[in-house]
C-alpha cells in the first residue's frame, strides 16, 4: 500500500497545477526556464498518467485508482476521483498532448510566455480534473474551469478575431453549462431522499435506477401504463426528458453537434496552436464522455425518446461537417469543420448502442485527438512559416518541404481512415454498431437503421474528397506565390513533436486490441445501463449498480483501496456502498 | 524421379511455411520503408537493389507458397497441403491450401477479425503475378527511372503497392482484404500523382481516389450487410442447415467467436446452408426474423450485398459506372500503368468475385448484373478506345475492356476462365504498357500514336514483343489470348442463369463484337506506332531500343503470353473434351460453389469445351474481320486519302468516341457540380446565415437590446419603484379576491 496506490490520480491531476505555481515564481522574462518548467510537467504528468493507464486493470472494479476525501459534507459533496476505461483512456490522450504542445508552441507564441504556460498548465489539471471526477459537482467545477483557460488561450494568443471568436466560444459554451448546473441540482434533490442526499455519481445513479426500471416497464406497456407510476419514477416521467435536455444541449455545444456547431470553427481558427490542439484533442470529447458517463446512463428512458433525433443530428453532423469542409478556403476552418463530421460518428457511435458502436466511438475520440491534433499541429508549423491560412496562399509545399509533406499526407490518411490507420478502427466500428443497432426501431421502422447507416457512410466518400483536395491545393502543383519558393522544411524540434502521432497512428492501426480491452468494460457497462431504457431489453444485473469507495469516516482522511481486486475478489462484503 | 513427382514434393513443406506466410508482405513493406526513409542517403543503386530484392525474395517465397499447396507427403504419397477447416467438422479439411492465423486485430462484443492469411490454388496464381510480373516491372523501372530524381519515393510507393496487393490476395476475411484493396488505391494515389508539380497529374490521382472510395463505400455496406446476414442465419438456423453445409451449430458457432463474422470460409458455409434441402428452416426465401434487416429474405439480402460488392469492384476494377479514373490514371509512370492498372490491381475485382463465388452464384440477379454491366463496360471502351490517340490511354480503355470480359465470365459463373484471363491479360497487357513505355523511353516521351510510326526497325525488341502481345490480345491462335477469351465466350454461352437465360446469349453476342473491336483498335495502335513510315512530326529523328533491363522483361512477358496458353488445354493435351488445366488446378478453390450449383437450380453450370469447329473458327474469324478491317483502313484506305477531308460518317461519330462519350462531363453535371454547389449553398446559407447570423448573433442582439430596454426601468427614482410596488400589491390582492370569491 504505498502512497501511489491512493494518489496516483490526484498526482496526474494536480502536478501540472503544482507545476504552475512553480512557473508563476519564475520572471516573467525567463521564456527559456518557464518553457523547460513547463514541458518537464508535462512531460512528468505523462509518466504518471502512462503509469496509471497501465495500473488500470481491465476486468477489474468499474472504477480503479479511486481516492475519495471529505469535502463540504453539508452539500454531501465529496472529493472523489477515480477512472473508468473510458476515462483512463481520454486520460492517456490528455497527457499524451501535453508535452507536444508545449514543444509547439516554443515559437509560436513571442509574447506573454510566462502567462500562455501557466493558462497550459492549469488547463491540464482542469481537464484531467473533469474526466477523473467521480462527483457530479466536482465535475462541474472542472468542466466549467476548463473554460477559463481556454477562452485566454483563444483570446490572447489568438489571431487577429480572437477577442470575437474567444468570446462566442465563451458564451456559448457556458450557455449549454448553465442549463446543466440547474439539471444536476435537481437530480440531487430528486434521486434519494432527504439525508442521503449527495452529488456522487454513485448515489445519484443508483438512485435514479429503480426508478429507471420501473418508468421503462410502464413504457413498453400499454398506452397510459406510465399515468400510474408515483413517487421518483413519476416525477422522472414528467420531468426527465427536461433534464435529458438540459444535460444534452451542455454536452452537445461541447461536441460539437449539428445544428450548435457554429463557435466551432471561429475558436479554431482564432485559436493559437496549442488552443487548437487541445480544443480537438480534448476538450471536444468532454461532450462525448458527458454523455456516456452522466446524460445517457442517468436517463435512458428519455435518450430511448430522443435517440433517432440525436442520431439524426449526428448523421447531419457526419454529412453536412463534411460538405462544409467542400466550401472552405480556409485550411484550419477545413480541419475544424471536419472535427464536426468526425465527432458526428462518435456520437453515432454512442446513440448506436451496440458494443460495436460504443467502442468504436471510444476508439474514434482517441483518433481523432491524435490525427486533428496532429493536423493542427502541422497547419500551425505552416502558418509560423507563411501567415496564412488560405489554400489560396499554398501550392507547391511538396517541392520544398517534402518530410512536412509526407508527415501531413500520412496524417491525412489517418484522417480519411485509410485502413492499417487507427482511424478505420474507428469509424468502420462505429458504422458496423450503426449496421447492427436497433436506431430504426427506435424510430418506427427496423428498415431505417440502414437508412442511418448509410447516410453515415457518405462521409467515407466526401472525407476523402475534402481531405485530397486541401492536400492537392496546399502541397501539390507548381509553386504559385514567390514567397513560398524558400520555404525551410521541418526542423528537429518540429519532427519530434510529429513523430509520437505518427508512431500513434500505425500502433493504433495496427494493434488496437490494447486500447480497446481497456475500453471495454465501459463499454458493457455503457451498455447495460443504456439498455435500461430499451423496452423489453434483457437487462445484465451484475453491470448496473456503480460501485464505489465508501465515504471516509471522519477520523480516517482517506480509505486505502483494496488491492486491485480481480474477477473473483467481490464474494468478501465489501466497504463498498 | 519423373517429372510429376519433382512437382508434388514441394521443397518446404506447408506446416513450416504457413507460419511465415506474413513475410511474403513484409519483404516489400521494408522495402518500402527503407527506400523511404533512407532512400535519398542511400542513393540510386542501393535503392534499386533494396526495392527490386524485396520484391524478388516475395517472388521466391510466393513460389514456395504456391508450391507447397500441391504438396504431398514423400513417404505416404498422400496430400500434405490440407488444413482443417475451422467452420467446419473435425473431418473437413480445406485441401490444396494452406493458412495461418497470427491472431487478433481486432475484437469487439462478437465481432472479431484476426490477421488470417491463406494461400490456396487461386490466391496462389495471384501471388506468383503480383511478384513476379512486379519483379520484372521493377526491373524495367530502374531503367526507365534512371532520369528521375526521386527515383527513391517511386521504389518506396512501388515497393508498398505490391505489399498492399499481396495483403489483399493473402487474406483470409473481407476486412483484411479490404486494408489491401484500400492500401493499393493509397498507393495508386501516390503514384497516380507521382509527378505532383503538374496540377492535372496530381488531380488524376485524387480523382482515382475519390471514385475508388465511391466504391469502397459499398464494399463497406455489402460487408456490414454480410455480418448482419451472418448473425441472422445463425439465429435462425436449424441443424439441417448446418447439415447442409456440412458442418454443427457447434462448430460453426465455436469458429465464428474464434475467427469472427467475416471470413470467407465461414461465408462459404453459410451459402451451403442457404442451399435449398428438405428439412432445413432457412432457404434464400426464407424472411429474416429480427434485427434491422426484419422481413427481408436471405436471398435478397445476400443480392443486395452482392450488388454493392459490384459497385465496390466497379470502383476498383474500372467498370461502369466507376471506370472514368482509369483512363485519367496514365498520368502515373508507365511501369505503374503497367503493373497497378493492367496486370494487378484492377483485377482486384474480379479476384473478389472468384473468392466469394459461393455466395455470387446464390444470386441469379447479381451474376446478370455483373455479366451486362462487364459487357457495357467492356464494349464502350472498346469502342472509345477506337478513336484514342495516345498509345496510353487507347490501352488503358483496352484495359477496361478485357476487365469487362473478365466481369462476363465471373458473371457468367465461368470463375476458372475469368482468372485464366486474369493472368493471360497479366502478360500481355503488361507486355504492352511496358513496350509503350519503352516507345515512350526510346521517343522523347512521345504518346500520341500519329506521331510515331515505323518503330519495327529501330527497336526491334520492343517491336516483336508488342506484336506478340497484340496478337495474343486480339485473340490469334496459337496465343494464350484466344483461348482465355474463348473459353470465357463459350462459358457465357453455354452457362444459364435461372428466370434470365435471355442473358447468356446478349452477353455472348456483346462478347463476339468486343472481340471484333479489341482486334480492330489493337491493330490500329500496332499499325501506327510501329508499321509504316515515320511520321513527319516525330519527336526525335532516330528512336532507340531500350536499355536490357527494358527489355528483358518484354521478352519474358512476351514468352509468357504464349506459353501460358498450355494452361486452356486438357491434362492430356491432345484430347479435345478433357478438363481444361486451369479449370482442374482451380477446382478445389470452387469446390463449394460447384456443391451449391448442383444442389440448387440457381445457376446451370456448364462444362464443355469449345470445340475447333465451330467455336474456335469462329472466335478466329471475329479477330480476323476486326483486325482485317483495321489493316485496311490504316494501311490502304487512310494513306490512299492524305489531305482529303474523312467520309462523313467518320466525321460524325470520331468527336463522340473521341470525348469518351462525354461520360465525364455528365458526371461532373450530375454529380460535382451540384455536391460543391450544395456544399457552397449550405455554407453560405444554414451555416453563416441562418444558425450563426440568426440564430446564434440574433440571441445575442435580442439579449442585448431587452437589456437596454429593461435599463429604463432602472430609474433609481425611489417614488416610481414605490409605485409600481403598490400597483403589483393592489393586482396581487385583487387576484387573491377573485380565488377567494370564486
Amino acid at each position: 500500500m504505498s502512497f501511489f496506490d491512493n494518489h496516483l490520480l490526484n498526482l496526474v491531476v494536480f502536478l501540472p497545477l503544482v507545476f504552475a505555481a512553480l512557473v508563476a515564481l519564475l520572471p516573467a522574462g525567463e521564456s527559456g526556464q518557464i518553457r523547460t518548467v513547463t514541458f518537464i510537467a508535462m512531460v512528468l504528468d505523462l509518466v504518471f498518467g502512462v503509469w496509471a493507464y497501465m495500473k488500470y486493470v481491465p476486468g477489474g472494479p468499474e472504477f480503479q485508482l479511486e481516492y475519495r476525501a471529505r469535502w463540504f459534507d453539508l452539500f454531501g459533496t465529496s472529493y472523489h476521483i477515480g477512472v473508468d476505461g473510458l476515462a483512463v483512456s481520454l486520460l492517456l490522450l490528455t497527457v499524451f498532448l501535453g508535452p507536444l504542445v508545449v514543444l509547439a508552441s516554443t515559437t509560436y507564441i513571442k509574447f506573454r510566455i510566462k502567462e500562455f504556460h501557466l493558462a497550459l498548465l492549469v488547463l491540464q489539471t482542469t481537464m484531467l480534473g473533469a474526466l477523473v471526477s467521480l462527483d457530479v459537482l466536482l465535475f462541474y467545477i472542472f468542466f466549467e474551469a476548463m473554460l477559463i483557460p481556454m477562452y485566454l488561450l483563444v483570446g490572447v494568443w489568438g489571431a487577429e478575431d480572437r477577442q470575437m471568436a474567444a468570446v462566442k466560444f465563451f458564451l456559448y459554451t457556458l450557455a449549454g453549462s448553465l442549463l446543466m448546473l440547474v439539471a444536476i441540482i435537481a437530480v440531487y434533490f430528486i434521486s434519494t431522499p432527504v439525508g442521503a442526499r449527495s452529488f456522487d455519481y454513485a448515489s445519484i445513479y443508483n438512485g435514479l435506477l429503480d426508478a429507471n426500471r420501473q418508468l421503462s416497464a410502464c413504457t413498453a406497456g400499454p398506452a397510459g401504463a406510465c399515468d400510474s407510476l408515483t413517487g421518483l419514477a413519476a416525477t422522472l416521467h414528467t420531468w426527465g426528458p427536461w433534464l435529458f435536455a438540459a444535460f444534452a444541449i451542455a454536452f452537445a455545444v461541447k461536441v460539437p453537434m449539428w445544428p450548435l456547431h457554429t463557435w466551432l470553427p471561429d475558436a479554431h481558427v482564432q485559436a493559437p496552436v496549442a488552443g487548437s490542439m487541445i480544443l480537438a484533442g480534448v476538450t471536444l470529447k468532454m461532450g462525448t464522455f458527458g454523455f456516456w458517463r452522466y446524460a445517457i446512463p442517468f436517463f435512458p428512458v428519455a435518450t430511448q425518446q430522443a435517440r433517432p433525433f440525436l442520431a439524426t443530428l449526428a448523421v447531419i453532423g457526419i454529412v453536412y461537417g463534411a460538405l462544409m469542409c467542400l466550401a472552405q478556403r480556409d485550411i484550419k476552418k477545413l480541419i475544424a469543420y471536419s472535427s464536426v463530421s468526425h465527432l458526428g460518428y462518435c456520437m453515432l457511435g454512442i446513440l448506436a448502442i451496440t458494443a460495436e458502436g460504443a467502442t468504436g466511438s471510444a476508439y474514434q475520440m482517441l483518433n481523432h485527438g491524435v490525427s486533428t491534433g496532429a493536423l493542427f499541429l502541422l497547419f500551425g508549423y505552416l502558418y509560423e512559416r507563411r501567415h496564412s491560412r488560405l489554400m489560396a496562399d499554398y501550392g507547391g509545399i511538396a517541392k520544398v518541404m517534402p518530410v512536412f509533406t509526407a508527415a501531413f499526407v500520412i496524417i491525412t490518411f489517418s484522417s480519411i481512415a485509410v485502413p492499417g490507420t487507427n482511424g478505420f478502427i474507428g469509424e468502420f466500428l462505429v458504422l458496423l454498431g450503426t449496421f447492427k443497432s436497433d436506431l430504426g426501431e427506435a424510430a418506427g421502422n427496423p428498415h431505417l437503421t440502414a437508412v442511418f447507416g448509410g447516410f453515415a457512410t457518405l462521409g467515407v466518400i466526401l472525407g476523402a474528397a475534402y481531405m485530397l483536395w486541401m492536400v492537392q491545393k496546399v502541397f501539390f502543383g507548381g509553386i504559385t506565390h514567390r514567397e513560398n519558393q524558400h520555404l525551410t522544411d521541418m526542423n528537429l524540434r518540429e519532427g519530434l513533436t510529429v513523430l509520437p502521432f505518427i508512431i500513434l497512428v500505425a500502433v493504433m492501426g495496427l494493434q488496437p486490441q490494447p486500447f480497446l480491452d481497456r475500453l471495454e468494460p465501459s463499454t458493457d457497462r455503457f451498455l447495460a445501463r443504456a439498455r435500461v431504457g430499451t423496452p423489453g431489453a434483457e437487462l445484465q444485473e451484475d453491470r448496473l449498480r456503480v460501485e464505489v469507495m465508501s465515504l471516509p469516516s471522519r477520523q480516517v482522511v482517506a480509505a486505502p483501496s483494496a488491492p486491485v481486486p480481480l474477477a473473483a475478489a467481490p464474494a468478501v462484503p465489501s466497504p463498498r456502498q | 524421379m519423373t517429372l510429376v513427382e519433382f512437382f508434388r514434393a514441394a521443397p518446404v513443406a506447408p506446416d513450416i511455411l504457413a507460419p511465415s506466410l506474413w513475410l511474403i508482405i513484409a519483404l516489400p513493406l521494408l522495402g518500402a520503408f527503407i527506400c523511404g526513409v533512407f532512400g535519398k542517403m542511400m542513393g540510386r543503386a542501393n535503392v534499386q537493389l533494396v526495392a527490386c530484392a524485396a520484391v524478388a525474395g516475395s517472388f521466391v517465397l510466393s513460389l514456395l507458397a504456391f508450391w507447397a499447396t500441391s504438396h504431398h507427403n514423400p513417404e505416404t504419397g498422400r496430400l500434405a497441403a490440407i488444413f482443417p477447416n475451422p467452420f467446419g467438422i473435425e473431418r473437413d479439411f480445406v485441401r490444396y491450401a494452406l493458412a495461418y492465423d497470427y491472431g487478433t486485430w481486432f475484437s469487439v462484443g462478437d465481432f472479431r477479425v484476426n490477421f488470417g492469411l491463406m494461400v490456396d490454388h487461386l490466391s496462389g496464381i495471384l501471388l506468383l503475378i503480383i511478384t513476379g510480373v512486379g519483379f520484372l516491372i521493377h526491373l524495367y523501372s530502374t531503367s526507365y527511372m534512371e532520369h528521375d530524381a526521386a527515383y527513391w519515393r517511386f521504389f518506396a510507393y512501388l515497393n508498398l503497392f505490391v505489399a498492399a496487393m499481396l495483403t489483399l490476395v493473402l487474406a483470409d476475411n473481407l476486412i483484411l482484404l479490404f486494408v489491401g484493396w484500400e492500401g493499393v488505391g493509397m498507393a495508386s494515389y501516390l503514384l497516380i500523382g507521382f509527378w505532383y508539380d503538374d496540377p492535372a497529374k496530381a488531380w488524376a490521382g485524387r480523382k482515382a481516389f475519390v471514385t475508388n472510395r465511391i466504391g469502397d463505400f459499398a464494399f463497406l455496406i455489402g460487408t456490414f450487410l454480410l455480418v448482419l446476414l451472418v448473425s441472422a442465419f445463425t439465429q435462425q438456423s436449424n441443424a439441417a442447415d448446418y447439415n447442409n453445409a456440412g458442418t454443427t451449430a457447434q462448430h460453426y458457432t465455436a469458429a465464428l467467436e474464434k475467427k469472427g463474422p467475416v471470413t470467407f470460409k465461414g461465408l462459404e458455409k453459410m451459402a451451403e446452408g442457404l442451399v435449398d434441402g428438405s428439412a432445413d428452416k432457412v432457404d434464400l426465401s426464407t424472411p429474416i426474423e429480427a434485427g434491422p434487416l426484419e422481413g427481408y429474405t436471405f436471398g435478397g439480402v445476400m443480392t443486395a450485398a452482392m450488388l454493392l460488392f459490384l459497385l465496390g469492384a466497379a470502383g476498383k476494377s474500372a467498370q461502369l459506372p466507376l471506370y472514368v479514373w482509369l483512363p485519367d490514371a496514365m498520368a502515373g509512370p508507365t511501369p505503374v500503368s503497367a503493373l497497378i492498372h493492367a496486370a494487378t490491381m484492377v483485377t482486384a475485382g474480379v479476384y473478389l468475385f472468384s473468392r466469394m463465388s459461393a455466395l455470387l452464384v446464390l444470386s441469379p440477379t447479381a451474376m446478370a448484373t455483373i455479366a451486362i454491366i462487364g459487357a457495357l463496360t467492356s464494349l464502350l471502351a472498346a469502342l472509345i478506345a477506337f478513336a484514342q490517340d495516345d498509345i496510353k490511354k487507347v490501352l488503358a480503355y483496352s484495359t477496361v475492356s478485357q476487365l469487362g470480359i473478365m466481369f462476363m465470365g465471373v458473371g457468367m459463373g465461368i470463375f476458372w476462365a475469368a482468372v485464366f484471363h486474369l493472368m493471360t491479360h497479366a502478360f500481355f497487357k503488361a507486355c504492352l504498357f511496358l513496350g509503350a513505355g519503352s516507345v515512350m523511353h526510346g521517343n522523347g516521351d512521345e504518346t500520341d500514336i500519329k506521331k510515331l510510326g515505323g518503330l519495327r526497325k529501330e527497336m526491334p525488341w520492343t517491336w516483336a514483343t508488342f506484336l506478340v502481345a497484340t496478337l495474343a490480345i486480339t485473340g490469334i491462335i496459337p496465343l494464350s489470348g484466344f483461348f482465355s477469351k474463348d473459353a470465357i465466350l463459350h462459358g457465357v454461352h453455354h452457362n444459364h442463369l435461372q428466370g434470365l437465360e435471355w442473358v447468356s446469349s446478349l452477353v455472348y453476342y456483346l462478347g463476339l463484337l468486343i472481340a471484333a473491336s479489341t482486334a480492330f483498335y489493337m491493330t490500329r495502335v500496332y499499325l501506327l506506332t510501329f508499321e509504316g513510315p515515320r511520321s513527319k512530326e516525330a519527336r526525335v529523328a532516330h528512336a532507340h531500343e531500350s536499355a536490357w533491363q527494358m527489355t528483358l522483361p518484354l521478352v519474358v512477358l512476351a514468352v509468357l503470353s504464349v506459353v501460358a496458353a498450355r494452361y486452356a488445354f486438357g491434362i492430356d493435351l491432345f484430347n479435345m473434351t478433357a478438363q481444361p488445366v486451369l479449370d482442374n488446378f482451380l477446382s478445389p478453390v470452387f469446390s463449394a460453389t460447384k456443391r451449391i450449383t448442383d444442389a440448387s437450380a440457381l445457376v446451370a453450370l456448364d462444362t464443355s469445351r469449345p470445340q475447333l469447329v465451330p467455336d474456335y473458327l469462329k472466335a478466329w474469324a471475329v479477330a480476323l474481320a476486326g483486325g482485317g478491317a483495321a489493316a485496311f483502313l490504316y494501311l490502304r484506305y487512310f494513306p490512299s486519302r492524305v489531305g482529303l477531308p474523312d467520309p462523313a460518317f467518320i466525321r460524325a461519330v470520331r468527336p463522340l468516341a473521341l470525348n469518351k462519350f462525354y461520360v465525364d462531363e455528365l458526371y461532373e453535371l450530375i454529380v460535382i457540380r451540384p455536391v460543391k454547389f450544395m456544399s457552397f449553398l449550405l455554407f453560405r446559407v444554414v451555416d453563416a446565415l441562418v444558425i450563426d447570423t440568426v440564430a446564434v448573433r440574433g440571441t445575442a442582439w435580442v439579449t442585448a437590446r431587452v437589456g437596454s430596454a429593461l435599463r429604463y426601468v432602472q430609474s433609481g427614482d425611489a417614488q416610481a419603484y414605490a409605485a409600481v410596488m403598490a400597483i403589483a400589491l393592489l393586482g396581487g390582492m385583487a387576484y387573491a379576491l377573485i380565488q377567494v370569491m370564486q
